[in-house]
């Protein structure tokens, strides 16, 4: 069965195709094309991904309501862009509010993630981690829900994408460049140096602040740092909220993305991303969440145009690449590439 | 927990076996009579709140086989405490076969081959499946083997949702061209019974009773009977030697490999057997809905389902999923318009004055066609959010706490005591 399938899905029309495309692949402009297109999903990747990872490496807990953070991100990122440039601006307006905009949704979902934990989680901690997955994949699926009867309500969807944030992405974004020969969009520029930026900011909270030591040491030793007299409960307070926010920066970021946009079945495909970029990293690494997010996004950009260049006509392939790649890893390496073994006692 | 004295040596076996088992025969009663009993209500004066507030009987054919599904995902999950995320791989597997097979699509099963057959042989490549899947997933434990196996799962999805052999648009699912696939004894024509949504046998004046079964009643007890011997296959194992050291490897693995017992080979076993009962339930799917689609059996949240399902109704217990399964599908046919629901209850029964009320911006009309038609996910999460909080045994699980043992064996002792 499997066998067929692979003939049909390798089935190419004629040889010289596959010659000319191979050609086309190695010449540098194409490469570098392809590579910083992968950058830059990579670091979209990244963002919606460390905060998963954080939450996990300080309190063990897999958080399932991640994707719904995001979505909820992507959604309130649209409607503030969208009202806040009802009337048009520049592009570098645009950019400003767009980093303000961020900086709202990510105060606001940090607030919302501090005031589930206390609420929600805090009370079965002492219970095995199944509940807590149980418990946030719940959230999730009320935050989805909810929002869809909000956005129905408002008239938002039923389309599956509201394209009305898109439509704020300025020219100068949305435009290719030409550098070094290679043809590249600028709204993969752009989410690179968003990515660069988050990357830098969430490494120095990780190695220049009290609670970024209690994380690291956490994911090291949970019971220790406990032993030690640190207030675990109000630093899962704080890092469950950080990690909220960041899944929100992440969807955000998303409402500009031409793949994505914002819509209510980004609760699942997000959390799948993410968990696929976090379990290769190894989970509760943020050097492994860095590095598989490269791997994901490099390895995404180039299945996706050896699917449009018609060399592989499989429509799956980058998705069936990325869940491959979980499957690969955790069998070569089942804590993940930079994972410590055992992490969380499960 | 103090038990109770046990006072089950009198008596011919026959008698003991039959008091060890009058809860099941109360709820299978039960289930026997659900869709008469539905059916005179609708016809009585309440029959409009009847149609509103009870699910009617195409929700509960899904029942069956999601109930299916779900004891077959707590089978593994809930006796051996490995949550396998990926389950829907193997509900998928056995409806995609079925499918295929009826349209002759598989080689080496020729056309007309009895859907008895066709379900078993791929209940039987699900079990493969899940060896294959097991051998390199079961070196892993709790969050790692939930994704291993969710990966799997995902693979399998993206496969089966671009595969141009499967039908002309694979991204839209497959259909049975054909027939309708027959339920009973394979080659014995009189214990056969054509199931599926909107087609099927009809019975009237059944054994001169004067009662009619519909097609879809037809299609309940079909269903009804495969789905109950399935379920005592799966308790007979659990209560058998292999059952019992699938619980010890849920409390104590460790113990139970320093006890001697090989519990890779045990894991392997329970899984496979699971992924076996998985598929006979996405099969019986496929048989009476006569079409599948990637995005309702091999897709992640199918799984998201029965592990939902199987906390409310008791993770541990094999009837809890059932029992979690009526709930949600109750909830999901109460909420939504398609069988005259509460919302068409409400536009019904409220006046057009109170319909038009305004609540922030909005009149209720508007209010309820969105926030309670068809909005079970949300009142499904919030009540499994509680559950998980509160009740994190589940119906049935927390019922056999109060009684100290499992409800089959402590409910003839208690009825005795009430009875004196």
């Amino acid at each position: 069965m499997i066998g067929e399938y692979l003939a049909l899905a390798l089935a190419t029309p004629d040889a010289p195709l596959v010659a000319d495309a191979l050609q086309r692949f190695f010449r540098p402009s194409t490469f570098a094309r392809l590579v910083v297109e992968g950058l830059g999903k990579a670091a979209v990747y990244f963002i919606l991904a460390v905060g998963l990872t954080l939450v996990f490496g300080l309190m063990g807990v897999l958080n399932f309501a991640h994707g719904a953070f995001a979505m909820l991100g992507a959604y309130l990122g649209g409607v503030l862009m969208v009202v806040a440039l009802a009337g048009g601006a520049g592009p570098f307006t645009t950019v400003a509010f767009f980093f303000v905009v961020a900086a709202v949704v990510f105060a606001l979902l940090t607030a919302v993630g501090s005031a589930l934990e206390v609420s929600l989680i805090r009370p079965i901690y002492d219970r095995t981690p199944m509940y807590q997955i149980l418990l946030t994949f719940g959230v999730g699926l009320i935050l989805e829900e909810a929002t869809r009867i909000v956005a129905t309500l408002q008239g938002i969807q039923p389309e599956p994408q509201w394209q009305a944030p898109m439509g704020t992405l300025p020219d100068a974004l949305a435009a290719r460049y030409d550098i070094l020969g290679a043809n590249i969009r600028g709204l993969y520029l752009f989410e690179i140096g968003l990515g660069v930026l988050a990357a830098v900011g969430v490494w120095l909270f990780l190695t220049r602040t009290l609670y970024g030591l209690y994380i690291r040491a956490g994911s090291e030793d949970p019971e220790m740092v406990e032993a030690l007299g640190i207030d675990v409960r109000k630093a899962f307070t704080i890092v469950f909220g950080l990690g909220t926010g960041l899944a929100a920066v992440g969807g955000v970021l998303l409402m500009w993305d031409p793949v994505w946009g914002p819509s209510v079945l980004l609760n699942i495909d997000v959390l799948l991303y993410a968990f696929v970029v976090v379990i290769i990293g190894g989970l509760g690494s943020f050097k492994g969440t860095l590095v598989a997010a490269v791997i994901v996004g490099v390895a995404d950009s180039f299945t996706t145009w050896l699917f449009t260049t018609g060399i592989v006509d499989f429509s799956g392939l980058p998705e069936i690449t990325i869940f491959l790649l979980l499957v690969i890893a955790l069998i070569v390496r089942p804590q993940g590439l930079y994972g410590v073994e055992e992490v969380g006692g499960h | 927990m103090e038990r109770l004295e046990e006072s089950t040596t009198d008596g011919h076996w026959l008698r003991e076996y039959a008091r060890d088992h009058v809860v099941h025969g109360l709820v299978i009663l039960a289930f026997f009579l659900y869709p008469p009993v539905y059916g005179l209500l609708v016809d009585s004066p309440l029959g409009f709140e009847a149609e509103a507030f009870l699910p009617g009987l195409t929700f509960m054919i899904v029942v069956l086989y999601l109930g299916l599904f779900a004891m077959s995902f707590d089978f593994v999950s809930g006796y051996t405490g490995y949550l396998s995320f990926g389950h829907a791989a193997f509900y998928g597997t056995g409806a995609y076969f079925v499918v295929l097979a009826a349209n002759g699509q598989v080689p080496g099963i020729p056309d007309g081959t009895p859907f008895m057959i066709t379900m078993l042989l791929g209940a039987f490549l699900a079990g493969v499946l899940a060896l294959a899947i097991g051998a390199v997933s079961f070196r892993l434990t709790g969050v790692y083997f939930a994704m291993i196996t969710l990966g799997f799962a995902q693979v399998l999805y993206e496969l089966i949702r671009n595969w141009g052999f499967v039908s002309a648009n694979p991204r839209e699912g497959a259909t049975i061209s054909g027939d309708g696939l027959e339920i009973g004894v394979p080659y014995v024509e009189s214990l056969s019974f054509a199931v599926g949504r909107l087609t099927g046998d009809s019975f009237e004046n059944v054994l001169g009773t004067g009662i009619d079964i519909s097609t879809t009643m037809t299609s309940y007890y079909a269903l009804a009977v495969v789905v109950l011997v399935c379920y005592f296959a799966m308790q007979r194992i659990i209560h058998s030697p292999f059952g019992t050291v699938m619980i010890a490897i849920r409390e104590n693995e460790e113990r139970a490999e320093a006890i001697g017992y090989n519990v890779f080979w045990y894991k392997m076993g329970a899984f496979a057997m699971s992924a076996f009962f998985a598929a006979i339930a996405g099969a019986l799917f496929a048989a009476y809905s006569r079409s599948v689609s990637p995005e309702n059996t091999y897709f992640f949240l199918v799984t998201a389902d029965a592990l939902i399902v199987t906390i409310v109704g008791g993770i541990g217990t094999l009837a809890g999923p059932l029992f979690g399964t009526v709930f949600h599908e109750w909830l999901e046919d109460v909420l939504s318009t398609e069988n005259e629901g509460v919302a068409t209850y409400l536009r019904e029964t409220l006046s057009e004055g109170v319909l038009a009320t305004d609540i922030a911006g909005f009149t209720l009309a508007d209010v309820i066609n969105s926030a309670v038609d068809g909005r079970a996910p949300l009142y499904l999460g919030i009540v499994f959010v509680l559950f998980v909080l509160f009740v994190p045994n589940g119906l049935l699980g927390s019922v056999r706490d109060r009684l100290g043992g499992t409800v089959a064996k402590r409910a003839p002792t208690l009825l005795e005591r009430y009875r004196r």
